[in-house]
């Protein structure tokens, strides 16, 4: 059995990728694509929001995620695929059932000349599992992820030499690379020395870019990293400006005032695109909406002796089948949004294609029937909906999916509240029994587990906790170190997921920008953050 | 006068501590902000542990005596979300940025209002007056956010960039947000001034200043204007208020870094810190307001005594 494993992880180790060694810094180029460059050029780019934070321990939020990730890295990247590549680290294997391994990228160096080795790496694994504070006189932070409580399984780190670390589990832990590699890393000496406010006010990092100047709520400046490692970008400044009003952002790429603009609304695309002054690209997110049902077992929320009233299978099935996606996808996104029957988002790491939901409201009935809600004994729906949160396309959204299900005979009750209220009520557990709510996810992480894992143990968005049979095909995908092995647990899980239906499946949000012609090779990510490096602005 | 301002200081202190208690208790009704600082997938025993650390799971009224021993301190506490001294986050965005917006579209409103309302009452029912009373309503009537989108499409992408679309730090990134924010009060105040004049100009006083042969401009501007003011004194001290507080539609439309949307933004984030601060700011600057039009009154009336 040992044997037999250890030839598994052999098989792993020769599989992963593995990337050159550190490249020698060579002459930025004056063209590209046969066009001239200017080396010199400010792009300025226009967000919805600033960042209430550059500690990316505090939180990688949405928006928080496009300015921490220009200056922070981790040790695993992600290409214009949403790939995993080499970044801080050049490769990582499993090199026994419960160790992993990570080879440190060399010559590296923070943006104040610190070097960037194992010391730093044993220093953030320190943070991120808040271990050995007081050895460095570091105040803790509020983390919005808790790595003890989430990774309980991680036990220990070690250097094994300079630019090489080792991290031990107390069980196999096949997405370690990912949880880990995915967060960015911060200096060790300047962190000890200015303290996490000062980490936070004025962040070093490794990344492309350095900050160099932060007016809160307004703008953000960089300057081009010239030592980078990697593939810097092509233009020497940068300003991340706050414009919180759609059409505001659209009037000053127009004028000419801002080079690129994010979160442009999907049926303001066309006209833009049509400019030939400007661009419109586009690229799958890794934001899943959903409808969200109580089916949870009375001892597991705030219930009054009542189980979740969507516990019975059939009746989640027949509320998928209500929803016509096509018709939302192509009337409320203009095609910019994606129908998606699998739990895991398009652009994660195992994901696995699932046969889409029909839309098919006589078989919805049916269903409904089957599990008794006919039109004498209606099921009921308390829908809590977060107006103004995830844009106006949600908002058109949500009322439509109400209807939808009000034609197969749900009695829904449409209740608007404010985002916190929503959040509130899902993390006490006070969702009435017929309740529901409608709401987006994310994540930070590149591998199908962050989805999958959102019915395994219960939490503010787990209303329909896995079944025995599922639990044990989950834990299975976590316990799975043989690459090959584990992709297909998780596309069995999916599947199997997708039929067991635990939530309303909407749709994946497609992200839209819009930006200058003189902006080249700009390609989205289907990540959370935008990706500059490469990039070139015409001269 | 020292007695009233002596109880007038008495009066702010109570109206201060009253804002702030009920501030204090009625953000608290809102919720909890813990779940926003956590992962969506943390467990409900992780929440706890965060609202431990925050220090909320302590009763409501060892919280509130918490606060109110530090608020005389200009200590509001930590912001729940930036993690940066509330009271600090919220004077940075009233100065500069708010109280030069506020000041620029206090003197468009007022300054151009005089002569438009004058002129529109010495020429009752003229073209002046008629063209005068369309504007006000036209600029009374027009959303903020409308009319500022509309200022950005004509100067920033029409007339190719002819002011800024966005930002602050100029007099050009000035112009088109303090017209925004000046056009309401604006109409509103040369409404005022028009009407006032209008009765006013029917004073015996005005008759006899007129009949004594002063010029007719001596006559509107020294003798009528001073006393037609009077209501534009108090409808300006509270649109002052407004502009300093409330422009936050127009700080979203032009990406103007002030406090309305500091604000704005905290109440949704419930970040109590940073609301407390803001509120206990703006009942400053109210009260404040309302004491300098109560002296105002008597210099532009020296009938009105302070007692």
């Amino acid at each position: 059995m040992i044997r037999h494993r250890r030839s598994l992880i052999l098989l792993l180790l020769l599989t992963w990728p593995l990337a050159a060694a550190g490249q020698p810094a060579i002459t930025p180029p004056r063209t590209v694509d046969g066009v001239a460059i200017d080396p010199d050029a400010e792009l300025v780019v226009a967000l919805a929001d600033d960042t209430t934070n550059m500690d990316p321990r505090i939180g990688m939020g949405s928006i928080r995620s496009n300015y921490i990730r220009q200056v922070f890295e981790g040790l695993v990247d992600v290409d214009a695929q949403g790939r995993p590549v080499p970044g801080l680290a050049l490769s990582w294997k499993p090199v026994s059932e419960l160790t992993w391994e990570f080879a440190l990228r060399r010559g590296v160096t923070f943006h104040d000349g610190e070097p960037f080795n194992a010391d730093t790496v044993l220093f953030n694994l320190d943070r991120f599992f808040r271990r050995n504070f007081d050895k460095w006189g570091l105040k803790d932070v509020l983390a919005a992820t808790s790595f003890e409580k989430t990774y309980p399984f991680v036990t220990r780190w070690e250097k094994v030499d300079d630019y090489t670390v080792r991290v031990h589990t107390s069980e196999p832990a096949p997405t370690l690379w990912d949880f880990i590699g995915r967060e960015p890393m911060v200096p060790r000496a300047y962190t000890l020395k200015n303290g996490v406010d000062g980490l936070n006010d004025r962040p070093v990092g490794t990344g492309p870019w350095k900050m160099v100047e932060w007016k809160r709520k307004t703008s953000m400046v960089f300057e081009r990293n010239d030592a980078y490692w990697g593939t810097a970008p092509l233009f020497r400044k940068m300003r991340f400006q706050t414009i919180p009003e759609g059409a505001a952002r659209i009037a000053a790429l127009r004028a000419g005032q801002v080079g690129l603009i994010e979160g442009v609304p999907p049926f303001d695309a066309p006209a833009l695109a049509q400019d030939a002054r400007l661009k419109v690209v586009s690229s799958p997110q890794k934001l899943s909406c959903r409808l969200y049902l109580n089916a949870r077992p009375k001892d597991k929320y705030d219930s009054g002796g009542k189980d979740g009233l969507f516990a019975d299978q059939r009746v989640r099935l027949a509320l998928n089948l209500a929803i016509n996606k096509d018709a939302i996808v192509k009337k409320i996104f203009n095609g910019y949004a994606l129908a998606n029957a699998s739990p895991v988002a398009s652009v994660s790491y195992g994901y696995a294609a699932q046969e889409a939901y029909p839309y098919d409201p006589a078989r919805a009935r049916t269903l409904l029937a089957e599990a008794g809600f006919r039109d004498t004994n209606p099921l009921t729906l308390q829908l809590l909906f977060p107006a103004k949160h995830y844009g106006q396309s949600f908002d058109e959204m949500t009322p439509a999916v109400a209807e939808m299900l009000k034609d197969v005979g749900v009695q829904v009750t449409l209740k608007p509240v404010d985002f916190a209220t929503l959040l509130q009520t899902a993390s006490k557990g006070t969702l009435p029994p017929n309740g529901g709510f409608a709401a987006c996810r994310t994540g930070n992480n590149l591998d199908a587990d962050d989805y999958l894992r959102d019915w395994a143990a219960i939490a503010m968005i787990n209303w329909a906790p896995y079944p025995p049979e599922l639990m044990s095909l989950y834990t299975a995908t976590r316990r799975e170190v043989d690459a090959p092995k584990r992709l297909k647990l998780l596309a069995d899980l999916q599947r199997q997921v997708r039929d067991w239906a635990p939530v309303v499946a909407l749709y994946q949000e497609v992200k839209v920008y819009a930006l200058s012609a003189r902006v080249l090779r700009f390609a989205p990510l289907p990540e959370l953050n935008m990706d500059f490096r490469g990039v070139a602005v015409k001269r | 006068m020292r007695a009233f301002l002596l109880r007038r200081a008495l009066h702010a202190v109570f109206v201060l501590w009253g804002v702030v208690s009920a501030v204090f208790f009625l953000v608290r009704l809102t919720g909890d902000p813990t779940p926003f600082l956590v992962d969506q997938t943390a467990t409900q025993q992780e929440i706890a542990e965060a609202r431990t650390r925050l220090g909320l799971d302590r009763a409501l009224h060892v919280q509130y005596l918490d606060f109110l021993r530090s608020v005389p301190r200009g200590d509001f506490g930590t912001s729940i979300r930036e993690k940066r001294p509330a009271m600090q986050m919220v004077l940075e965005h009233l100065w500069p940025a708010t109280v030069e917006l506020a000041a620029a579209a206090l003197l468009l409103s007022t300054i151009l209002a005089i002569p438009l309302g004058v002129a529109s009452a010495t020429h009752k029912n003229g073209a002046v007056d008629h063209a005068s009373r369309l504007a006000s309503l036209f600029l009374q009537s027009m959303p903020s956010f409308w009319l500022g989108l509309m200022l950005i499409l004509l100067f920033a992408v029409e007339l190719g960039g002819l002011l800024p679309a966005f930002g602050s730090g100029s007099l050009r990134h000035l112009i088109l947000p303090a017209v925004t924010l000046a056009a309401a009060p604006l109409a509103q105040n040369v409404r005022l001034i028009r009407s006032g004049m209008l009765e006013v100009l029917q004073q015996d006083y005005v008759r006899t200043a007129r009949a004594k042969g002063l010029a007719e401009r001596f006559v509107i501007y020294r003798h009528a204007l001073r006393n037609a003011a009077i209501p534009v004194i108090t409808v300006t001290g509270l649109s002052l208020g407004f502009m300093l507080s409330g422009a936050v539609i127009i700080e979203t439309v032009f990406s103007w870094p002030g406090m309305g949307r500091l604000i704005v933004q905290a109440v949704p984030g419930r970040d109590f810190p940073v609301i407390q601060a803001g509120v206990f700011v703006f009942a400053l600057i109210f009260v404040g307001l309302n004491l300098i039009v109560d002296l105002l009154y008597t210099v532009v009336d020296p009938r009105v005594r302070l007692t």
